[in-house]
Protein backbone atom coordinates (compact mmCIF):
# COMPACT_ATOMS: atom_id res chain seq x y z
CA UNK A 1 0.00 0.00 0.00
CA UNK A 2 1.50 2.98 -0.90
CA UNK A 3 0.49 6.61 0.28
CA UNK A 4 1.59 8.84 -2.09
CA UNK A 5 -0.80 11.85 -0.55
CA UNK A 6 2.07 11.67 2.61
CA UNK A 7 4.78 14.23 1.56
CA UNK A 8 7.19 12.87 4.43
CA UNK A 9 7.40 10.96 7.17
CA UNK A 10 5.74 7.81 5.15
CA UNK A 11 6.14 3.98 4.52
CA UNK A 12 5.63 3.06 0.84
CA UNK A 13 4.79 -0.67 1.76
CA UNK A 14 4.90 -3.16 -1.29
CA UNK A 15 2.86 -3.52 -4.14
CA UNK A 16 0.86 -6.52 -2.15
CA UNK A 17 -1.20 -4.13 -0.56
CA UNK A 18 0.00 -5.81 2.65
CA UNK A 19 -2.32 -4.70 5.35
CA UNK A 20 0.13 -5.01 7.67
CA UNK A 21 2.63 -2.56 6.44
CA UNK A 22 -0.13 -0.27 7.10
CA UNK A 23 1.61 2.87 5.45
CA UNK A 24 1.24 5.54 8.48
CA UNK A 25 0.84 9.54 7.51
CA UNK A 26 2.14 11.37 11.00
CA UNK A 27 3.07 14.93 11.27
CA UNK A 28 6.95 15.63 10.20
CA UNK A 29 8.88 12.50 10.21
CA UNK A 30 6.29 10.67 12.44
CA UNK A 31 4.69 7.87 11.49
CA UNK A 32 1.98 5.63 12.65
CA UNK A 33 1.72 1.78 11.71
CA UNK A 34 0.76 -1.36 13.59
CA UNK A 35 2.84 -4.21 14.83
CA UNK A 36 1.47 -7.86 16.34
CA UNK A 37 2.71 -7.93 19.43
CA UNK A 38 2.14 -10.72 21.89
CA UNK A 39 -0.51 -12.05 20.00
CA UNK A 40 -2.73 -8.41 19.71
CA UNK A 41 -2.47 -5.62 17.23
CA UNK A 42 -0.96 -2.94 19.00
CA UNK A 43 -0.99 1.04 16.91
CA UNK A 44 2.13 2.46 17.01
CA UNK A 45 1.10 6.75 17.08
CA UNK A 46 3.65 8.80 15.62
CA UNK A 47 6.85 7.18 16.52
CA UNK A 48 9.89 8.71 14.59
CA UNK A 49 10.92 6.21 11.53
CA UNK A 50 14.13 5.43 12.51
CA UNK A 51 13.04 4.18 15.97
CA UNK A 52 14.34 0.71 16.82
CA UNK A 53 11.90 -2.02 17.99
CA UNK A 54 13.34 -1.73 21.37
CA UNK A 55 12.80 1.54 21.80
CA UNK A 56 9.23 2.01 20.05
CA UNK A 57 7.91 -0.91 22.63
CA UNK A 58 8.87 0.84 25.68
CA UNK A 59 8.17 4.01 24.80
CA UNK A 60 5.17 3.76 22.85
CA UNK A 61 3.78 0.76 24.07
CA UNK A 62 4.89 0.73 27.30
CA UNK A 63 5.99 -3.30 27.20
CA UNK A 64 8.75 -2.87 30.22
CA UNK A 65 9.61 -6.48 30.34
CA UNK A 66 12.06 -5.65 27.64
CA UNK A 67 14.57 -4.09 29.06
CA UNK A 68 17.26 -1.80 27.80
CA UNK A 69 21.03 -1.52 28.04
CA UNK A 70 23.26 -2.03 25.46
CA UNK A 71 21.49 -0.63 22.39
CA UNK A 72 24.11 -2.76 20.18
CA UNK A 73 22.47 -6.26 19.66
CA UNK A 74 25.54 -7.07 22.52
CA UNK A 75 23.66 -7.87 25.97
CA UNK A 76 20.20 -9.73 24.78
CA UNK A 77 18.30 -8.03 27.32
CA UNK A 78 15.94 -6.50 24.61
CA UNK A 79 15.40 -10.33 23.26
CA UNK A 80 12.27 -10.93 21.77
CA UNK A 81 10.93 -13.55 18.99
CA UNK A 82 10.05 -12.46 15.74
CA UNK A 83 8.60 -14.90 13.58
CA UNK A 84 9.74 -17.12 15.95
CA UNK A 85 13.33 -16.08 15.33
CA UNK A 86 15.57 -14.78 18.67
CA UNK A 87 16.51 -11.34 18.03
CA UNK A 88 17.84 -8.46 19.58
CA UNK A 89 14.74 -5.84 19.52
CA UNK A 90 17.39 -2.98 19.29
CA UNK A 91 18.77 -4.07 16.04
CA UNK A 92 15.20 -4.26 14.49
CA UNK A 93 13.94 -0.94 12.92
CA UNK A 94 10.25 -0.79 14.12
CA UNK A 95 8.34 0.39 11.45
CA UNK A 96 10.28 -2.97 8.95
CA UNK A 97 8.27 -5.03 11.88
CA UNK A 98 5.24 -4.46 10.70
CA UNK A 99 3.91 -7.74 9.46
CA UNK A 100 6.30 -9.33 11.61
CA UNK A 101 4.69 -11.52 14.54
CA UNK A 102 6.89 -10.57 17.84
CA UNK A 103 6.61 -12.26 20.84
CA UNK A 104 8.14 -10.83 24.63
CA UNK A 105 8.35 -12.79 27.60
CA UNK A 106 4.40 -11.91 28.22
CA UNK A 107 3.21 -13.43 25.15
CA UNK A 108 5.75 -16.50 25.44
CA UNK A 109 2.62 -17.85 27.20
CA UNK A 110 0.54 -18.34 30.94
CA UNK A 111 1.06 -22.58 30.39
CA UNK A 112 3.25 -24.81 28.54
CA UNK A 113 7.19 -24.72 28.40
CA UNK A 114 7.89 -20.92 29.27
CA UNK A 115 6.14 -21.64 32.72
CA UNK A 116 8.53 -24.10 33.38
CA UNK A 117 11.20 -22.02 32.70
CA UNK A 118 9.46 -19.49 34.58
CA UNK A 119 9.17 -21.62 37.27
CA UNK A 120 12.65 -23.30 37.28
CA UNK A 121 14.08 -19.78 37.61
CA UNK A 122 12.33 -18.98 40.35
CA UNK A 123 13.39 -22.05 41.79
CA UNK A 124 16.77 -21.91 41.50
CA UNK A 125 17.30 -18.63 42.44
CA UNK A 126 18.08 -17.80 38.71
CA UNK A 127 17.35 -14.14 38.98
CA UNK A 128 19.37 -11.90 40.84
CA UNK A 129 18.69 -7.89 40.07
CA UNK A 130 16.54 -9.51 37.34
CA UNK A 131 17.28 -7.33 34.77
CA UNK A 132 18.37 -9.83 32.49
CA UNK A 133 15.36 -12.13 33.44
CA UNK A 134 13.12 -11.36 30.64
CA UNK A 135 15.53 -12.06 27.72
CA UNK A 136 16.74 -14.99 29.18
CA UNK A 137 12.95 -16.76 29.80
CA UNK A 138 13.05 -15.53 25.70
CA UNK A 139 15.84 -17.04 24.69
CA UNK A 140 16.03 -20.31 27.06
CA UNK A 141 12.23 -20.90 26.07
CA UNK A 142 13.38 -20.65 22.56
CA UNK A 143 16.45 -22.72 23.02
CA UNK A 144 14.61 -25.45 24.54
CA UNK A 145 11.57 -25.08 22.03
CA UNK A 146 14.50 -25.74 19.52
CA UNK A 147 16.56 -28.22 21.36
CA UNK A 148 15.31 -29.97 23.83
CA UNK A 149 18.23 -31.62 25.16
CA UNK A 150 20.60 -29.50 24.49
CA UNK A 151 23.60 -30.20 26.00
CA UNK A 152 25.91 -27.88 28.46
CA UNK A 153 28.26 -26.58 25.74
CA UNK A 154 24.65 -25.87 23.53
CA UNK A 155 23.18 -24.23 26.32
CA UNK A 156 25.94 -22.03 26.73
CA UNK A 157 26.58 -21.47 23.65
CA UNK A 158 22.67 -20.79 22.88
CA UNK A 159 22.67 -17.89 25.85
CA UNK A 160 26.00 -16.63 24.88
CA UNK A 161 23.89 -13.45 23.23
CA UNK A 162 22.60 -12.79 26.76
CA UNK A 163 24.93 -10.82 29.78
CA UNK A 164 24.02 -11.39 33.11
CA UNK A 165 26.18 -8.33 35.07
CA UNK A 166 25.09 -10.40 38.32
CA UNK A 167 27.10 -13.11 36.63
CA UNK A 168 24.44 -15.67 38.00
CA UNK A 169 24.80 -18.19 35.07
CA UNK A 170 25.20 -20.91 37.83
CA UNK A 171 22.11 -20.99 38.69
CA UNK A 172 20.50 -20.13 35.19
CA UNK A 173 22.12 -23.66 34.32
CA UNK A 174 21.13 -25.19 36.82
CA UNK A 175 17.16 -24.07 36.12
CA UNK A 176 17.71 -25.41 32.71
CA UNK A 177 18.66 -28.48 33.73
CA UNK A 178 16.27 -29.15 36.34
CA UNK A 179 13.91 -28.57 32.77
CA UNK A 180 15.08 -30.48 30.85
CA UNK A 181 15.52 -33.54 33.83
CA UNK A 182 11.87 -33.01 34.57
CA UNK A 183 10.78 -33.82 30.87
CA UNK A 184 12.91 -36.89 30.42
CA UNK B 1 15.04 22.45 4.79
CA UNK B 2 16.02 20.49 8.03
CA UNK B 3 19.33 20.30 8.61
CA UNK B 4 20.92 17.00 10.70
CA UNK B 5 23.06 18.74 13.87
CA UNK B 6 25.29 16.82 15.59
CA UNK B 7 23.51 14.62 18.41
CA UNK B 8 25.31 14.24 21.76
CA UNK B 9 26.19 10.20 21.86
CA UNK B 10 23.54 8.43 23.26
CA UNK B 11 23.88 6.10 25.77
CA UNK B 12 22.00 4.20 28.76
CA UNK B 13 22.33 7.42 31.04
CA UNK B 14 20.87 9.98 28.35
CA UNK B 15 18.18 7.43 27.04
CA UNK B 16 15.01 8.83 28.83
CA UNK B 17 16.31 12.22 28.07
CA UNK B 18 16.22 10.75 24.24
CA UNK B 19 12.49 11.28 24.76
CA UNK B 20 11.21 12.55 20.75
CA UNK B 21 9.11 14.52 21.97
CA UNK B 22 11.80 16.82 24.20
CA UNK B 23 14.69 15.89 20.95
CA UNK B 24 15.61 19.13 19.96
CA UNK B 25 16.37 18.00 16.43
CA UNK B 26 13.97 15.80 14.65
CA UNK B 27 15.56 12.78 13.15
CA UNK B 28 15.97 13.54 9.66
CA UNK B 29 15.12 9.90 8.03
CA UNK B 30 11.53 10.66 6.27
CA UNK B 31 10.72 7.50 4.43
CA UNK B 32 11.05 4.08 4.68
CA UNK B 33 11.10 2.03 1.65
CA UNK B 34 10.00 -1.81 1.74
CA UNK B 35 10.51 -3.42 -1.30
CA UNK B 36 9.18 -6.50 -2.25
CA UNK B 37 11.77 -7.75 -5.41
CA UNK B 38 15.14 -6.42 -6.34
CA UNK B 39 13.82 -4.54 -9.06
CA UNK B 40 11.95 -1.80 -6.86
CA UNK B 41 14.79 -2.05 -4.97
CA UNK B 42 17.13 -0.92 -7.03
CA UNK B 43 14.84 1.77 -8.60
CA UNK B 44 14.30 3.22 -5.20
CA UNK B 45 18.20 3.16 -4.81
CA UNK B 46 18.66 5.63 -8.07
CA UNK B 47 16.90 8.19 -6.73
CA UNK B 48 19.88 8.65 -4.06
CA UNK B 49 19.77 9.40 -0.51
CA UNK B 50 19.01 6.66 0.87
CA UNK B 51 20.72 3.48 2.92
CA UNK B 52 20.07 -0.06 2.71
CA UNK B 53 18.72 -1.87 5.70
CA UNK B 54 19.45 -5.28 5.94
CA UNK B 55 19.77 -7.29 8.57
CA UNK B 56 19.95 -4.46 10.58
CA UNK B 57 22.65 -5.31 13.39
CA UNK B 58 24.74 -2.33 12.58
CA UNK B 59 22.57 0.20 10.87
CA UNK B 60 19.67 0.52 13.76
CA UNK B 61 21.73 0.96 16.68
CA UNK B 62 23.73 3.73 14.26
CA UNK B 63 20.25 5.16 13.64
CA UNK B 64 19.34 4.92 17.16
CA UNK B 65 22.52 6.97 18.35
CA UNK B 66 22.27 9.20 15.33
CA UNK B 67 25.61 8.45 13.94
CA UNK B 68 23.66 7.84 10.84
CA UNK B 69 20.80 9.70 9.51
CA UNK B 70 20.25 8.59 5.76
CA UNK B 71 17.01 10.49 4.42
CA UNK B 72 15.66 7.76 3.16
CA UNK B 73 15.76 3.68 4.42
CA UNK B 74 15.27 0.76 1.52
CA UNK B 75 14.51 -2.27 4.42
CA UNK B 76 14.97 -5.48 2.40
CA UNK B 77 13.17 -7.78 4.60
CA UNK B 78 10.41 -8.63 2.20
CA UNK B 79 12.57 -8.96 -0.56
CA UNK B 80 12.37 -12.85 -0.61
CA UNK B 81 13.86 -13.42 -3.80
CA UNK B 82 17.54 -12.01 -1.56
CA UNK B 83 16.88 -15.11 0.63
CA UNK B 84 18.02 -18.16 -1.61
CA UNK B 85 20.83 -20.30 -2.01
CA UNK B 86 21.73 -23.14 -3.74
CA UNK B 87 24.56 -24.36 -6.03
CA UNK B 88 25.41 -25.24 -9.47
CA UNK B 89 27.65 -28.27 -10.42
CA UNK B 90 30.68 -26.37 -8.85
CA UNK B 91 29.30 -22.44 -7.43
CA UNK B 92 27.20 -21.97 -4.58
CA UNK B 93 25.33 -19.08 -4.73
CA UNK B 94 24.14 -17.07 -1.59
CA UNK B 95 21.42 -14.47 -1.74
CA UNK B 96 21.88 -11.40 0.27
CA UNK B 97 19.35 -11.74 2.40
CA UNK B 98 20.44 -15.16 3.79
CA UNK B 99 21.52 -15.02 7.66
CA UNK B 100 23.99 -16.58 9.27
CA UNK B 101 21.41 -19.03 10.79
CA UNK B 102 20.23 -19.95 7.63
CA UNK B 103 23.82 -20.87 6.37
CA UNK B 104 24.49 -22.63 10.10
CA UNK B 105 24.33 -26.71 9.31
CA UNK B 106 24.23 -26.19 5.44
CA UNK B 107 25.65 -29.17 4.41
CA UNK B 108 27.02 -27.76 0.80
CA UNK B 109 29.76 -26.00 2.21
CA UNK B 110 30.54 -27.37 6.04
CA UNK B 111 33.38 -24.96 6.18
CA UNK B 112 30.76 -21.67 5.74
CA UNK B 113 28.35 -23.28 8.12
CA UNK B 114 31.45 -23.60 10.90
CA UNK B 115 32.30 -20.02 10.49
CA UNK B 116 28.44 -18.81 10.17
CA UNK B 117 27.97 -21.08 13.10
CA UNK B 118 30.74 -18.68 15.66
CA UNK B 119 29.40 -15.29 14.34
CA UNK B 120 28.26 -13.31 17.17
CA UNK B 121 25.01 -14.47 19.66
CA UNK B 122 22.50 -16.30 18.71
CA UNK B 123 20.16 -13.29 18.06
CA UNK B 124 22.96 -11.57 15.74
CA UNK B 125 22.84 -15.23 13.52
CA UNK B 126 19.10 -14.78 13.25
CA UNK B 127 18.96 -11.19 11.91
CA UNK B 128 22.83 -10.49 10.31
CA UNK B 129 22.53 -11.08 6.46
CA UNK B 130 25.55 -11.64 4.17
CA UNK B 131 24.59 -8.60 1.90
CA UNK B 132 24.97 -6.68 5.36
CA UNK B 133 28.42 -7.78 6.06
CA UNK B 134 29.36 -7.08 2.72
CA UNK B 135 27.62 -3.78 3.07
CA UNK B 136 29.23 -2.86 6.12
CA UNK B 137 32.61 -4.15 5.20
CA UNK B 138 33.59 -3.87 9.10
CA UNK B 139 37.63 -5.18 8.20
CA UNK B 140 37.09 -7.62 11.84
CA UNK B 141 33.92 -8.96 9.90
CA UNK B 142 34.00 -12.63 9.80
CA UNK B 143 32.35 -13.00 6.43
CA UNK B 144 34.48 -11.28 4.80
CA UNK B 145 37.63 -13.00 5.91
CA UNK B 146 35.72 -16.40 5.35
CA UNK B 147 34.77 -15.29 1.37
CA UNK B 148 38.85 -13.61 0.78
CA UNK B 149 40.18 -17.19 1.39
CA UNK B 150 37.91 -18.83 -1.09
CA UNK B 151 37.88 -16.35 -3.84
CA UNK B 152 33.87 -14.70 -4.24
CA UNK B 153 32.38 -13.15 -6.37
CA UNK B 154 29.74 -10.53 -5.20
CA UNK B 155 27.06 -9.66 -7.64
CA UNK B 156 26.10 -6.31 -7.65
CA UNK B 157 22.66 -4.73 -9.08
CA UNK B 158 21.66 -1.51 -10.16
CA UNK B 159 18.71 -0.21 -12.15
CA UNK B 160 21.10 -0.50 -14.77
CA UNK B 161 21.90 -3.86 -14.28
CA UNK B 162 24.20 -6.26 -12.37
CA UNK B 163 27.43 -6.42 -12.40
CA UNK B 164 29.95 -8.72 -11.03
CA UNK B 165 33.00 -8.23 -9.16
CA UNK B 166 35.53 -10.25 -7.36
CA UNK B 167 35.62 -10.16 -3.62
CA UNK B 168 38.94 -8.10 -2.65
CA UNK B 169 37.79 -5.63 -5.54
CA UNK B 170 34.63 -5.28 -4.18
CA UNK B 171 36.33 -4.17 -0.32
CA UNK B 172 38.70 -2.06 -1.97
CA UNK B 173 36.22 -0.09 -3.86
CA UNK B 174 33.08 -0.59 -2.33
CA UNK B 175 29.62 0.09 -3.73
CA UNK B 176 28.01 3.24 -5.17
CA UNK B 177 24.95 4.38 -3.43
CA UNK B 178 22.72 3.56 -6.22
CA UNK B 179 24.03 -0.12 -6.14
CA UNK B 180 22.34 -3.34 -4.20
CA UNK B 181 24.54 -6.17 -3.30
CA UNK B 182 22.06 -9.40 -4.33
CA UNK B 183 24.49 -12.55 -4.12
CA UNK B 184 27.82 -13.96 -3.79
CA UNK B 185 29.17 -17.11 -5.86
CA UNK B 186 31.63 -19.26 -4.65
CA UNK B 187 33.15 -22.50 -5.40
CA UNK B 188 31.93 -25.27 -4.09
CA UNK B 189 34.48 -26.90 -1.47
CA UNK B 190 37.02 -29.30 -2.68
CA UNK B 191 39.07 -30.29 0.48
CA UNK B 192 38.82 -28.90 4.09
CA UNK B 193 38.10 -25.45 5.54
CA UNK B 194 38.63 -24.04 8.62
CA UNK B 195 37.82 -20.44 10.08
CA UNK B 196 39.73 -19.76 13.35
CA UNK B 197 39.72 -16.43 15.20
CA UNK B 198 41.00 -14.51 18.26
CA UNK B 199 39.21 -12.16 20.52
CA UNK B 200 37.66 -11.75 23.70
CA UNK B 201 33.92 -12.72 23.88
CA UNK B 202 33.11 -14.01 20.55
CA UNK B 203 28.81 -12.96 20.87
CA UNK B 204 29.60 -9.50 22.54
CA UNK B 205 32.53 -8.16 19.98
CA UNK B 206 34.22 -8.79 16.81
CA UNK B 207 37.42 -11.20 16.53
CA UNK B 208 40.77 -9.51 16.55
CA UNK B 209 42.18 -11.80 14.43
CA UNK B 210 40.73 -14.55 11.90
CA UNK B 211 41.93 -16.62 9.89
CA UNK B 212 39.74 -18.58 6.97
CA UNK B 213 41.96 -21.61 5.26
CA UNK B 214 40.74 -24.02 2.19
CA UNK B 215 42.37 -26.64 0.93
CA UNK B 216 41.37 -27.58 -2.50
CA UNK B 217 42.65 -31.54 -2.90
CA UNK B 218 41.51 -31.03 -6.67
CA UNK B 219 43.30 -28.41 -7.98
CA UNK B 220 45.95 -28.90 -5.46
CA UNK B 221 46.16 -25.30 -3.76
CA UNK B 222 45.67 -24.04 -0.74
CA UNK B 223 44.41 -20.58 0.26
CA UNK B 224 44.13 -18.66 3.37
CA UNK B 225 42.53 -15.12 4.54
CA UNK B 226 43.79 -12.95 7.54
CA UNK B 227 41.21 -10.56 9.30
CA UNK B 228 41.81 -8.00 11.77
CA UNK B 229 45.32 -6.99 10.37
CA UNK B 230 44.36 -4.75 7.85
CA UNK B 231 41.07 -2.65 6.55
CA UNK B 232 40.11 -5.80 4.35
CA UNK B 233 41.48 -9.42 4.60
CA UNK B 234 45.06 -10.07 3.78
CA UNK B 235 45.75 -13.07 1.53
CA UNK B 236 49.30 -13.86 2.04
CA UNK B 237 50.17 -15.00 -1.11
CA UNK B 238 54.07 -16.05 -0.91
CA UNK B 239 52.64 -17.95 2.23
CA UNK B 240 50.32 -19.97 0.49
CA UNK B 241 52.77 -20.53 -2.43
CA UNK B 242 54.90 -22.19 -0.10
CA UNK B 243 52.14 -24.32 1.61
CA UNK B 244 50.97 -25.71 -1.75
CA UNK B 245 54.52 -26.83 -2.70
CA UNK B 246 54.90 -28.18 0.74
CA UNK B 247 51.94 -30.36 1.02
CA UNK B 248 51.95 -33.70 -0.08
CA UNK B 249 49.24 -33.94 -2.34
CA UNK B 250 49.39 -37.68 -2.62
CA UNK B 251 48.49 -38.50 0.74
CA UNK B 252 46.77 -34.70 1.64
CA UNK B 253 49.82 -34.57 4.23
CA UNK B 254 51.75 -31.96 5.69
CA UNK B 255 55.17 -31.91 7.28
CA UNK B 256 55.63 -30.03 10.71
CA UNK B 257 58.12 -28.09 9.32
CA UNK B 258 55.75 -26.83 6.48
CA UNK B 259 53.30 -25.76 9.04
CA UNK B 260 55.39 -23.82 10.61
CA UNK B 261 57.23 -22.38 8.08
CA UNK B 262 53.62 -21.45 6.81
CA UNK B 263 52.93 -19.56 9.88
CA UNK B 264 55.93 -17.51 10.03
CA UNK B 265 55.28 -16.30 6.42
CA UNK B 266 51.45 -15.77 6.88
CA UNK B 267 52.82 -13.12 10.20
CA UNK B 268 55.16 -11.98 7.72
CA UNK B 269 52.57 -10.90 5.38
CA UNK B 270 50.55 -9.85 8.03
CA UNK B 271 53.72 -6.82 8.55
CA UNK B 272 53.88 -5.64 5.66
CA UNK B 273 50.48 -5.07 4.74
CA UNK B 274 50.03 -1.09 3.34
CA UNK B 275 46.84 -0.50 5.44
CA UNK B 276 47.64 -1.89 9.02
CA UNK B 277 44.97 -1.20 11.19
CA UNK B 278 46.32 0.88 14.47
CA UNK B 279 47.24 -0.59 17.86
CA UNK B 280 43.73 -1.41 19.48
CA UNK B 281 43.41 -0.38 23.53
CA UNK B 282 45.56 -3.39 25.16
CA UNK B 283 46.07 -4.86 21.67
CA UNK B 284 49.12 -4.36 19.32
CA UNK B 285 49.51 -4.34 15.70
CA UNK B 286 52.49 -6.49 16.96
CA UNK B 287 50.65 -9.23 19.25
CA UNK B 288 47.32 -9.01 16.09
CA UNK B 289 50.98 -10.04 13.03
CA UNK B 290 51.88 -12.69 15.45
CA UNK B 291 48.40 -14.03 16.50
CA UNK B 292 47.68 -14.24 12.69
CA UNK B 293 50.82 -16.74 12.53
CA UNK B 294 49.59 -19.32 15.05
CA UNK B 295 46.28 -19.18 13.62
CA UNK B 296 47.15 -20.22 9.81
CA UNK B 297 49.26 -22.35 11.51
CA UNK B 298 47.00 -23.90 13.12
CA UNK B 299 44.54 -23.80 10.57
CA UNK B 300 46.58 -25.58 8.42
CA UNK B 301 47.48 -28.35 10.91
CA UNK B 302 44.26 -28.85 11.29
CA UNK B 303 43.01 -28.65 7.59
CA UNK B 304 45.98 -31.85 6.27
CA UNK B 305 47.29 -34.37 8.73
CA UNK B 306 50.98 -34.38 9.68
CA UNK B 307 53.33 -36.63 7.34
CA UNK B 308 55.03 -39.19 8.88
CA UNK B 309 58.25 -38.13 10.09
CA UNK B 310 61.07 -38.93 6.96
CA UNK B 311 58.18 -39.64 4.45
CA UNK B 312 58.91 -36.69 2.46
CA UNK B 313 62.75 -36.42 1.21
CA UNK B 314 64.44 -33.27 2.61
CA UNK B 315 66.03 -32.87 -1.11
CA UNK B 316 62.32 -32.73 -2.85
CA UNK B 317 60.47 -31.30 0.20
CA UNK B 318 60.12 -27.19 -0.42
CA UNK B 319 59.68 -27.36 3.47
CA UNK B 320 63.18 -27.30 3.67
CA UNK B 321 63.98 -23.50 1.84
CA UNK B 322 61.66 -22.42 4.40
CA UNK B 323 62.14 -20.25 7.49
CA UNK B 324 63.21 -22.05 10.30
CA UNK B 325 62.70 -22.74 13.85
CA UNK B 326 60.10 -25.75 13.24
CA UNK B 327 57.33 -25.60 15.95
CA UNK B 328 57.71 -21.95 16.91
CA UNK B 329 53.80 -21.62 15.97
CA UNK B 330 52.61 -24.80 16.94
CA UNK B 331 50.68 -24.26 19.87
Amino acid sequence: MNNDGCARGDIAGGSDGDAAALAGCGTGRRVSYQLYIDGGIRLVADAWLAESLLGVLRDHLGVMSVKDACEQGRCGSCSVLMDGRLVASCTVLAADAAGAVVTTVAGLGAGGPARAVRAAFLAHGAVQCGFCTPGFVVAVTDLLARRPDADEDEIREALAGNICRCTGYGRIMAAIRSIQDTRR
Amino acid sequence: MIVAVPHQATDQATDQSADQSTDPAPPRTARLHRPLTVAEAVEILADGDAEILAGGTDLVPALRARQREPRRLVALRRVLELRSRGASANMLIIGAGVTYHDLTGWSLSPGLAAMARVVGSPQIRNTGTVGGALGTANPRGDLLTFLSAVGTEIVINSARGARTVDVASFLATGLAPTELVTAVRLPRPCGPQVYLKIGSRQAASAALVSCALVVDRVHERVTCAIGGIAHQPTRPAAAEEFVRQGVDWSTGTIPADVVAGFGELVAEAAGAVPDPLPDDVGVSAAYRRHAAGVLAARAVGRCLPAAAPGAIPGSAGPGSAGPGSAGRFRS
